[in-house]
């Protein structure tokens, strides 16, 4: 019988986070190859063909971005998450320059691992360029152009301040995926604020001023009680 | 061409050369002094005799006056360095001694979450009942979640460094309030009110340039510590008003206050004060607080007073925004 479980690769030096993560997500269903360097994690993507590869920025032999660019340019859109180990906002953003369609900062709570790994697999299809990979994407009335930083409604540019813009680049990377407050946080502003549940809805507001978007009949963001926020409008990458 | 580019060599290396600099600059005083001597003996049968020994002082005072500049402009940096040379020495020893503390401070800080971590292990490899696990896995949360937030409050520290601030007009007052309500949610913010007092007479607040979601995290910070060291019997303030150049803001509170010989050190990566041994925290905060209002261009200061009495007031000054 064909073992049906996705196969997921792990590239981590470290063997602590390896030897723990691995158990961690077989319990979660998957099937899971570990290798300690770039080099190896590069054949065995090319060998076992990976559901999803996870890869560790600082690594022996060749790094995590490295990795990446390699099977980028094969032409390649096996879904990729990168952990890197430093906050440094130029890091996150090259992580994205370099198509990752997700990242996640060391340390981690493995269930966050675990939630990003089955939300990338599940807006991934077989093939196509994912959305965290493209250069514009479109919704609507809505373009975002992430190398210029610009986005438009209806052709006018909005001005949004640049945690706003980024906030609208999380959502819509991820859309119908309920974004908590925290991971915003985490992945726009880089480091947890004490108030920052408060910062994340201030730049909330601004977007949706922006868009001209009733927060009661949302076209684009949609809250959810409790929980955080959902671009629900459908998004096309180019 | 090779001959000129060769002689362009030879005077570029001429002028480059420290005798050569040294010739140049002794020069002027020297012609000056000739030029005295000549003028005092050898003109002598020309009539104008008061004024050819002005004409020699003169070109003497001149002389000196061009070697001094031109000693200056040569040789200015190397006396700089040559009298700078003691103080380089204080500083970087200064460096070291604050970089080996921060080290013995930053050691005694991971110390005692891995201790208590450590031990849970222990626990909940040995014991067997259900309620005993449980305890000890919530102890070695409790140990992990002190060390995440030294590392997150360390790396703040590092990136302010070299991420770029964001420079946008900030509404203080609008700020200060949202602050206020998100300490609501804090544990020792519980049945405790916070005094929000904004001058509001005769105009509105002018707004500061800068990163609302650093500045929001200074008067958190500031706040926090005000409801964390005071008990429920004690008040807590916040005020704000503008001077005309700055916008100053204290939080106050009328706590046990810190001791005189604390005060110079609060603001120090790592220090903890008696009252803020084994309290929660990172003892970066303060660190954190005024490196965000020193980027802003601004400053913070404290006064406590421990007799009656007592109590700590932070005052934080930030330039009025000029576009």
């Amino acid at each position: 019988m064909k073992d049906e479980r996705s196969l997921i690769l792990l590239a981590d030096d470290d063997p602590s986070i390896a030897d723990t993560l691995a158990p961690f997500l077989e319990r979660a269903g998957f099937h899971v190859l570990t290798v300690s360097d770039g080099a190896a994690a590069l054949d065995k993507i090319h060998s076992h063909r990976p559901a999803l590869v996870i890869l560790d920025v600082l690594m022996p032999r060749m790094d995590g971005r490295e990795v990446l660019r390699r099977i980028r340019r094969e032409n390649s859109w096996l879904p990729a998450i990168l952990l890197t180990q430093v906050g440094e906002s130029s890091e996150r953003a090259l992580a994205l320059e370099e198509g990752a369609d997700d990242y996640l900062n060391k340390p981690f709570d493995p269930h966050e691992l675990l939630a990003r790994i089955r939300a990338v697999l599940r807006r991934a299809r077989p093939g196509e360029r994912s959305l965290s990979t493209s250069w514009t994407l479109l919704s609507h009335d809505l373009t975002l152009d992430r190398r210029a930083r610009r986005a438009s409604l209806k052709g006018e540019t909005l001005e949004l301040t640049p945690k706003a813009l980024a906030v609208l680049e999380y959502l819509m990377t991820h859309p119908d995926e309920c974004v908590s407050r925290q991971r915003l946080l985490e992945a726009v502003w880089g480091w947890e604020y004490p108030a920052g549940t408060r910062t994340v809805d201030t730049r909330m507001a601004e977007l949706r001023r922006a868009l001209n978007d009733d927060p009661e009949k949302p076209r684009y963001i949609e809250t959810i009680t409790a929980e955080g926020y959902r671009f629900i409008a459908p998004v096309k990458g180019e | 061409m090779k001959l000129f580019s060769s002689l362009r060599e030879f005077i570029t290396a001429l002028f480059n050369a420290r005798l050569t600099r040294l010739v140049l600059t002794a020069l002027p005083a020297v012609l000056g002094l000739l030029a005295t001597v000549y003028v005092q003996n050898f003109l002598q049968p020309i009539p104008i005799l008061a004024f050819r020994v002005d004409i020699g002082m003169a070109a003497f005072v001149f002389g000196v006056l061009l070697t001094l500049f031109l000693g200056a402009y040569f040789f200015g940096d190397e006396s700089r360095g040559w009298f700078a040379r003691g103080e380089m020495e204080d500083v970087r020893r200064e460096m070291q001694e604050s970089r080996r503390q921060f080290i013995r401070r930053l050691d005694h800080e991971i110390k005692n979450p891995l201790t208590g971590l450590q031990a849970a292990l222990v626990n909940m490899s040995e014991v067997s009942a259900d309620a005993d696990r449980h305890r000890a896995g919530e102890n070695a949360r409790h140990a992990l979640d002190r060390l995440k937030r030294l590392l997150a409050d360390l790396r703040k520290l590092a990136e302010l460094e070299a991420r770029p601030l964001e420079r946008l007009p900030v509404d203080i007052p609008a700020l200060l309030e949202e602050v206020a309500e998100a300490i609501q949610s804090l544990p020792a913010a519980q049945e405790r009110k916070v005094n929000l007092l904004i001058a509001r007479v005769p105009w509105p607040f002018p707004p500061v340039t800068g990163d609302r979601d650093l500045l929001s995290l200074v008067f958190y910070n500031l706040l926090e510590n005000a409801l964390k060291f005071t008990t429920r019997a004690d008040s807590v303030e916040v005020r704000a008003l503008e001077d005309g150049k700055a916008i100053v803001i204290e939080v106050a509170d009328s706590g046990a206050g810190i001791p005189p010989v604390e005060l110079p050190k609060i603001f120090e990566e790592l220090y903890r004060g008696v009252n803020a041994r084994g309290a929660e925290g990172s003892g970066l905060g303060l660190a954190l607080t005024r490196r965000i209002v020193v980027l802003h261009g601004g400053a913070v200061e404290v006064r406590s007073r421990q007799d009656d009495p007592r109590g700590t007031v932070f005052t934080v000054r930030l330039p009025v925004g000029k576009k």
